[in-house]
């Protein structure tokens, strides 16, 4: 792979936090298993969730789910099927905060959990820039590594749609 | 998981609204698309475009069959999963002979080795079968020492034959003697059902495909060259003694499956659709069956064990883990 193949995603820093392995799996477009009722419900979620709103907004080689003006400036919302992964998922809607200040607009982050009726919000701070600047660097070394990090069973292998792959 | 649906009558398949149904004389049927993940229709079926559609937006394939119930195609809605990464590396060990030559080792040692666990169960129910699991024992044995895929190929033509000699013993049944191997048209009943078991393997491995990252043009053991979809051909290898003789044995032992349940004509022995049905509702059968998968921790049905076959090819292929093949417990 050529540097200019890869660029990190949000979903690139959302499986950072969870299994290093998926983001070398990711990285190559070896999505996992579709038929996985886990990754049906996500989709279904993602699809029915605040239609009224803005959706899918692409900005460079991020996706935002919902991008609107609050009272106080612009807010960026990411839907969740979840609270489970929350370090996951505050990372991920820190990197869109980021990348977004990257082009000079100044927003704020609401994790939505349509499942759970409920809203979180997200700052970006300097210790997060800092944390999320390291975490790039790691995403590029691993999507480079010639083989993928071996599996390493843990609690999310459960739930897992790689884990028939990864296992077998 | 989805499930597979079958049609054997005849009638029109048709989108309504945003499902499926399937008119025939007697009924209607409504089939809900969510839940479905290939239709097989052996009948005489009508349909259009906007069908077609609908199957590829829901990527179910649609396989079909001529009146004989032999294989004709496949609708194969675009691909949905693509990963240049894979496909490259596909093909980068089917040009590799040594590689190329390595993996079609590992697929007949598994054929043969699931031949061999079918073999067994009879031999411990008290069918005389030594002479036969010694003879297939040995074949597998030459398979390290091919140069060639031709001379693999042989082996295994050589390891086949034996073990279609063990079927009469098996099945002990003069209306259903094996003779010889005879394809297209198959010459004796045992021919055809193997043939139409065989088929349905085939097209079911070929749907598995299509949820992964691999190209079914791309076999390693069965040439790409003259043909369209060879990798389903490689797998299905692993899988047919368990699941398509297995379910032969088990038709013609409750007598399910009768002389009186085919017919000859210009294209040899064929099997009347009750039977048709009977059979794949076996096959079907053993297909959702589970079994506990150690490493994973959870039940598998051998469906899905086909799947995860494939996923240790894609592992082989990526260089993480060395494909070693399925082979039965029991």
């Amino acid at each position: 792979m050529n540097d200019k193949d890869l660029h990190v995603t949000g979903t690139l820093i959302w499986y950072y936090y969870i299994c290093h392995r998926e983001v070398w799996l990711m990285a190559r477009h070896i999505v996992p298993e579709q038929d996985n009722p886990n990754v049906d419900v996500g989709r279904f979620i993602h699809e029915q969730a605040y239609q009224r709103e803005k959706k899918e907004i692409s900005l460079g080689n991020i996706k935002l789910d919902i991008i609107k003006r609050g009272q106080d400036g612009l807010v960026i919302a990411e839907v969740k099927k979840t609270s489970r992964f929350e370090k996951s998922s505050r990372m991920q809607l820190a990197y869109y905060l980021m990348e977004v200040e990257k082009l000079g607009l100044n927003a704020k982050g609401e994790l939505r959990f349509p499942e759970e009726r409920r809203v979180e919000t997200v700052e970006l701070t300097d210790a997060l820039r800092r944390e999320l600047e390291a975490a790039v660097k790691d995403i590029l070394r691993i999507a480079y590594l010639e083989q993928p990090p071996e599996p390493v069973k843990i609690k999310f292998c459960k739930n897992c749609a790689y884990a028939e792959f990864c296992w077998s | 998981m989805k499930k597979v649906i079958y049609i054997f009558s005849d009638g029109e398949l048709k989108r309504q609204d945003n499902t499926l149904k399937f008119h025939c004389e007697e009924t209607n049927r409504f089939l809900p698309v969510e839940d479905i993940s290939d239709i097989f229709v052996f009948g005489e079926v009508s349909f259009n475009k906007k069908l077609l559609e609908l199957l590829s937006q829901k990527e179910i394939l649609l396989h079909y069959f001529n009146y004989h119930g032999y294989y004709m195609g496949t609708f194969y809605p675009r691909e949905h999963l693509n990963s240049g990464y894979m496909i490259l590396k596909q093909a980068e060990f089917y040009q590799d002979k040594l590689k190329r030559l390595e993996l079609a080792k590992a697929i007949i040692t598994g054929a043969l080795k699931n031949i061999r666990q079918v073999l067994k169960y009879y031999d411990n129910r008290g069918k005389e079968l030594k002479s036969f699991l010694e003879r297939i024992e040995e074949y597998e044995a030459q398979i390290d020492s091919c140069r060639e895929i031709t001379e693999l190929m042989a082996v295994e033509g050589n390891a086949r034959e034996c073990y279609y000699q063990a079927f009469d013993i098996i099945i002990d049944n003069k209306d259903f003697v094996f003779e010889q191997r005879s394809r297209r048209p198959p010459k004796n009943h045992l021919n055809s059902l193997l043939s139409f078991g065989n088929s349905i393997i085939y097209t079911m491995v070929l749907s598995e495909i299509y949820k992964t990252h691999l190209d079914p043009r791309i076999g390693f053991l069965h040439s790409t060259n003259f043909r369209s979809f060879t990798l389903n051909l490689d797998i299905a290898e692993i899988f047919k003694p368990i699941l398509v003789d297995r379910a032969i044995f088990t038709l013609l032992g409750k007598k399910m499956i009768t002389k009186k349940d085919f017919e000859k004509n210009m294209e040899g022995i064929v099997l009347k659709d009750g039977a048709k049905r009977l059979f794949a509702e076996e096959i079907d059968g053993k297909l959702k069956t589970t079994i506990k998968h150690r490493e994973l921790g959870r039940e598998v049905s051998y469906r899905r064990l086909i799947r995860m076959e494939l996923y240790k090819l894609e592992k082989h292929l990526m260089g993480e883990r060395e494909y070693k093949p399925f082979v039965a417990r029991w």
